[in-house]
């Protein structure tokens, strides 16, 4: 099936996106990236020290082939501090592609808003292609399309807190009313909810802790990987109606009674 | 030359380029970004750009991130 997902000028087959953050080794990274078969993983910036110089991955991700690297703002306060990651980000990745993360508390790490509005208007004016972490918040979604965001990046759940699909209903308006691409980041737990996430139309998810923090990251990541696309061929095929009363898949002809019974009243 | 790298102090010895700066620190080339006072350099204005003194340098490399 030729199902590919456009992200501005950038095209993938697969639908999970991986983040490369929490693993135990950068070794363990690199084999759940392979298991996941995804063709984007996020990465960090962080003050070269020489004595952390196994943390580099720029080395261990440029083996891959077929993964691009996307690099985030994580760590910007603001939208000055984010334009900045991002300038950074793109000296080292060679690629216009960013995912634009403003998270300021870190007691609930969810995106400042208006800054992180404030920093895609200047992103896409510098040619970047934005993809902005954001509240499941349907109003904001609508103005980062409108500003030129090649996707929109709603959260599941807080990061890291494995709380799954919390913000489904903000999520599938989001959906109905998006021209780019839906992905779901963060809050994701088990490839169940990444298949639902897909069903309700979610182009598609990212995905670091739940795989990072696995007791067999590899084994989650391509739990992930058929998750992930069960639920995109799910989505797909099309999901029956939903119904209020019961519906038989069954014949419900009475023909084991006796003659003179009469059939039941349903 | 006195800098500051990283938020830290550092004394450059060499010809005060950033090439020079990497060098000395032993990062690679090829995995740094780097700012000066809050400026993007391109790498390729490394060997051709002269830092001055009291310059806040910044290197950054890629690392996990979701």
């Amino acid at each position: 099936m030729n199902d590919i997902l456009k992200v501005g000028n950038q095209k993938f087959k697969s639908r999970l996106f991986l983040g490369t953050g929490k693993f135990s080794s950068t070794k363990a990274m690199i084999a759940a990236v392979k298991a996941s078969g995804t063709e984007l993983v996020t990465v960090a910036l962080r003050r070269f020290n020489r004595a952390q110089a196994e943390d580099d991955l720029y080395g261990p991700l440029a083996e891959l082939s077929n993964v691009q690297i996307m690099p985030n703002t994580s760590g910007a306060m603001n939208a000055k501090e984010a334009i900045r990651a991002a300038l950074l980000g793109r000296e080292l990745s060679k690629s216009p592609i960013v995912k634009l993360e403003i998270h300021p508390n870190p007691h609930h790490l969810l995106p400042d808003p208006i800054e992180t509005f404030e920093a895609a208007i200047e992103l896409v004016k510098q040619d970047f292609i934005v993809l902005p972490y954001i509240p499941a918040d349907p109003v904001l979604a609508k103005r980062l399309e409108d500003i030129g965001c090649a996707a929109v990046m709603p959260l599941g759940a807080a990061i890291g807190t494995g709380k799954g699909l919390a913000m489904a209903e903000m999520i599938k308006i989001i959906i109905r009313d998006a021209n780019i691409p839906v992905v779901v980041d963060a809050g994701l737990r088990a490839p169940s909810e990444a298949a639902h996430a897909l069903e309700m139309g979610s182009d598609a998810v990212l995905v670091n802790s739940a795989i990072a923090a696995a007791e067999n990251p590899t084994a989650m990541a391509a739990a992930f990987k058929t998750g992930t696309e069960a639920g995109r061929a799910a989505h797909l095929a099309g999901l029956m109606p939903t119904s209020e009363i019961a519906v038989a898949s069954s014949p419900l002809t009475h023909f084991l009674a006796p003659a003179d019974e009469k059939e039941p009243i349903i | 030359m006195k800098l500051t790298v990283n938020g830290e102090p550092h004394e450059h010895q060499g010809n005060g380029s950033i090439d020079a700066l990497l060098e000395e620190l032993g990062a690679h080339k090829e995995h740094t970004a780097l700012m000066v006072n809050g400026n993007v350099i391109s790498s390729k204005e490394w060997k051709t750009t002269i830092l001055n003194k009291n310059d806040a340098v910044e290197m950054l490399v890629f690392v996990g991130g979701g």
